[in-house]
């Protein structure tokens, strides 16, 4: 193992909800085990599912979000179980839960009765609305995290696009993943005191609160202005309602447009693209030269001419090229693509971004699926096992972490 | 809005001035932050509300953006007056530096030598073009954990394309899978990567001080922000790998219905008042039996065709319909609460506004507070997400002026005498 956490041990008992902070722990190295109730983590019934046939080791879910973790099925009805629940918690490093606040206190398997044999333990509960507070038992759902949060209220369209259209959900459990970038925030930090002291601790990561802080231009107009910024479509959302960004190409995509020739070097270059295949014959004129001229938002008769253009050319061509012709412009435009398209995009494949692994229904024909988010020079992201087999580690765990033989 | 009483004195705001008696979990580490814009700040937001010592390098001549960054208090931009730098740069000191200065990089060399990280989120190629690559760096100081965000990052053919936020968003393919079918991508309204690029940069930023603690060595990391996207929609490139499917298809994206698990009901509905609406997701039979219930048993709730989620599915827009036939009525939050104690996912669609002055559950957890700014006044900022019990992160200082620590960093941190200080400052080192 070579990841920056190697060596560490890491109790998982999630769902949905906190999947993804064990993952990144594993994925850097951690020996991450998941225990699971026999019918298996509430992921395993969430498809899509390989060839579409259901089963505990056929959610394309769990396979992503499950890498380089180990499965261990225990029971909590089963007294055995619960001990031996306490008997791993106390051998870990770090325990991540995704239960309901007290959940498991009740049971007396939490951060109380494990922290005692083990000071040094991080634990770290990754909960919808935090341990306390009059939501605290509230139920969650990514859509509702979402909503609560705040970035639904930012999302949507401008009503000739969509006539009362409602705020717009991002799909891909954005609200729960933003959670799991919290909580291993938090657990790294705890980690590095723990580092310095030798000292473990509680840490109440929310999801609500993640998701609250993750609004960017939000809360300081708030703050500031004690204004709430009002949604449009697929651009920012904002005080007053600005210039659109996306436009549509000769192939029926979308093409990001973000700015266009601000400075005059980057204009000279977008203008001699344009006239080169007959469009914005006019930019030689004079009144085009001012950069203020130019820009969106200021109502002049040049900006209206440049985006009327804009739109034409672009609506001449596929929206790749529209992106690529601007970026080798260095303009920051970009094209709506769907995720898998960027299989096909070699840039990623130059920089070994894919991960592949086999499962249940594809044995001895991997995969690609998303790698690294950051590429460390010493101690790499790796793929060193796919997504465990509901229970397929039990034995070897509990000989490894608690010397136990079968 | 809970206001935290405390004050900071001039001399103190460069100080840390914890408000409570605990200690940081990241106190004695030392990050040069070269960073700007949103996803740079976003990590060492973070860096700093740990309690690491953050360092922000700014230039007079090429200012970050964000401090020109609207909202602003007044008319005018100051540099100082942006509460949407302010949000974002907490914690932190600012040093002026002229690093086309031969002695101002001089200077940076030296604060290299002194941190534990050299962070930046210029396009790539900038730092090497300043002399100051990795092997660089490490040939200042050894130990050095280097952490670039770019937009696609340092290696690969595309290498030298740029990203903001947006252009992130719509090639990860996170813009696509947000949206109602048939009508263009809603997408994102805000740079929802810039946050995340941050939180990776970040967790990658601590994990790399973790590996120095253990065997003393430090090392590079190269974040692309494109990437950071395209990790955050695994099964949907799965599901095409595996299964053939696209999110291109027809009926998709499916707005705020559920993609997988396809439950139902899934979906927001219209309340009472302008634009406001609930989220309501139910996962199974028996939290629509409880919602059911919750609406006070309606007759066409009754129906068999709606006692399954598969029937419920096939039935969607009437179900929709009928519910929104309820909830339209009412305030939002109040369906929000009936549903709640009958145990269904439901919630407001929240505003800013709404979360400040109105959400009880952030109040109750004592989330916002206010710090004193000289040009913000009493400005507002929310806590820190994970809550560490023993070591938690705070909120101790608002963001500094522009080179606000300039002095104090140079002959505090570096060592200069005042006459250094002030020879280099003569010299036009420190603007």
């Amino acid at each position: 193992m070579s990841g920056p956490l190697a060596g560490l041990r890491v109790l998982e008992r999630c769902g949905l909800m906190g999947q993804y902070a064990g993952k990144l722990l594993a994925d850097m190295g951690a020996d991450v085990v998941k225990v699971e109730p026999p019918e298996g983590s509430e992921a395993r019934q969430v498809g899509p599912f390989v060839d579409d046939v259901p089963g505990p080791n056929r959610s394309l879910n769990f396979w992503y979000f499950n890498t380089n973790k180990r499965s261990v099925v225990l029971d909590f009805t089963e007294e055995g179980d619960r001990a031996t629940w306490l008997a791993l918690a106390r051998a870990a490093d770090i325990v991540v839960d995704d239960g309901r606040p007290g959940e498991l206190e009740k049971l007396g398997l939490g951060y109380g009765a494990a922290g005692e044999g083990n000071p040094g333990l991080i634990w770290c509960a990754v909960t919808g609305f935090g341990q306390d507070g009059p939501w605290a038992q509230y139920a969650t759902a990514d859509l509702v995290s979402l909503a609560l949060g705040g970035p639904m209220m930012m999302n949507g369209y401008d009503p000739e696009d969509a006539p009362g259209a409602p705020p717009i959900r991002g799909h891909g459990d954005q609200a729960y993943l933003t959670g799991c970038h919290y909580a291993v925030q938090g657990v790294l930090a705890a980690l590095l005191w723990r580092d310095r002291t030798g000292e473990g601790q509680f840490i109440d990561c929310s999801v609500h609160e993640a998701v609250s802080s993750t609004t960017e231009v939000a809360l300081p107009y708030w703050f500031t202005k004690r204004v709430d910024v009002v949604r449009q479509t697929g651009r920012h959302a904002a005080a007053s309602r600005t210039e659109r960004w996306l436009y549509r190409a000769g192939d029926g995509r979308w093409a990001l447009i973000f700015g266009v020739g601000r400075d005059n070097a980057s204009w000279k270059r977008i203008k001699e693209w344009f006239q080169s295949e007959g469009f914005g014959l006019q930019f030689d004129e004079e009144r085009f030269d001012d950069p203020l001229n130019r820009q969106a938002g200021r109502g002049s008769a040049e900006a209206a001419e440049i985006s009327a253009e804009l739109e034409r050319f672009i609506a001449a061509h596929p929206a790749e090229a529209v992106y690529r012709g601007g970026q080798e412009r260095r303009q920051a435009w970009g094209v709506v693509r769907s995720p898998e398209e960027n299989l096909a995009d070699p840039h990623w494949s130059d920089r070994g971004f894919w991960a592949a692994a086999e499962g249940e229904g594809r044995e001895g024909r991997p995969v690609r699926m998303p790698g690294a988010p950051y590429r460390f020079s010493a101690t790499p992201w790796e793929l060193r096992r796919p997504a465990p087999k509901l229970g397929e580690h039990t034995a070897e765990v509990l000989a490894e972490w608690l010397g136990r033989e079968t | 809005m809970q206001k935290e009483s405390y004050r900071l004195s001039g001399e103190a705001r460069g100080g840390y001035n914890p408000p409570a008696m605990t200690e940081l979990p990241l106190a004695g580490i030392r990050v040069c932050d070269l960073t700007w814009v949103i996803a740079g700040p976003t990590a060492t937001r973070i860096l700093a509300d740990f309690g690491a010592e953050v360092i922000r390098v700014e230039h007079g001549q090429a200012a970050d953006p964000i401090r020109f960054g609207r909202p602003i208090a007044g008319e005018k931009p100051t540099l100082n007056n942006s509460g949407f730098f302010n949000y974002f740069n907490r914690n932190k000191k600012s040093v002026l530096l002229n690093v086309r200065h031969p002695l101002g990089m001089e200077v940076l060399h030296r604060l290299i030598r002194v941190s534990d990280v050299v962070i930046e989120n210029f396009s790539s190629g900038v730092l090497e073009s300043w002399g100051l690559d990795y092997a660089a760096q490490r040939a200042i100081n050894p130990g050095v954990i280097y952490c670039s965000i770019s937009g696609f990052g340092h290696t690969g053919r595309d290498r030298h394309f740029t990203t903001w936020g947006p252009t992130a968003q719509a090639l990860s393919g996170l813009t696509l899978m947000s949206g109602l079918p048939g009508k263009p991508p809603a997408g994102w309204g805000y740079s929802y990567l810039d946050h995340t690029a941050g939180y990776y940069a970040a967790i990658a930023v601590m994990m790399a001080l973790h590996h120095r603690n253990v065997t003393g060595e430090g090392q590079a990391i190269d974040i692309a922000q494109v990437e950071t996207g395209m990790v955050l929609t695994g099964p949907a490139v799965l599901d095409y790998e595996v299964n053939g499917r696209s999110w291109l298809r027809e009926e998709m994206p499916p707005g705020n219905r559920a993609w997988e698990p396809r439950t139902a009901p899934h979906n927001t509905y219209r309340c009472a008042g302008e634009d406001r609406w609930v989220a309501i997701a139910v996962r199974n039979d028996a939290e629509w039996e409880a919602m059911r219930r919750a609406m006070g048993e309606p007759g066409w709730a009754a129906e068999a065709k709606f006692a399954t989620n598969a029937g419920r599915l096939e039935h969607e827009d009437e179900l929709d319909a009928g519910i929104e036939a309820w909830t339209r009525e009412r305030d939002a939050y109040d369906v929000m609460a009936v549903l709640q104690a009958a145990g269904v996912p439901a919630g407001v669609c929240q505003t800013a506004g709404d979360r400040v002055e109105r959400d009880p559950q952030l109040r109750a957890r004592g989330w916002w507070t206010t710090m004193p700014h000289a040009e913000l006044g009493e400005s507002g900022f929310d806590g820190v997400a994970p809550r560490l019990h023993r070591t938690p992160g705070t909120n101790r200082t608002p963001s500094p002026l522009m080179g606000e620590h300039t002095y104090e960093v140079m002959t505090g941190t570096l060592g200069m005498t005042p006459e250094e200080y002030a020879e280099l400052e003569g010299l036009g080192v420190f603007m």
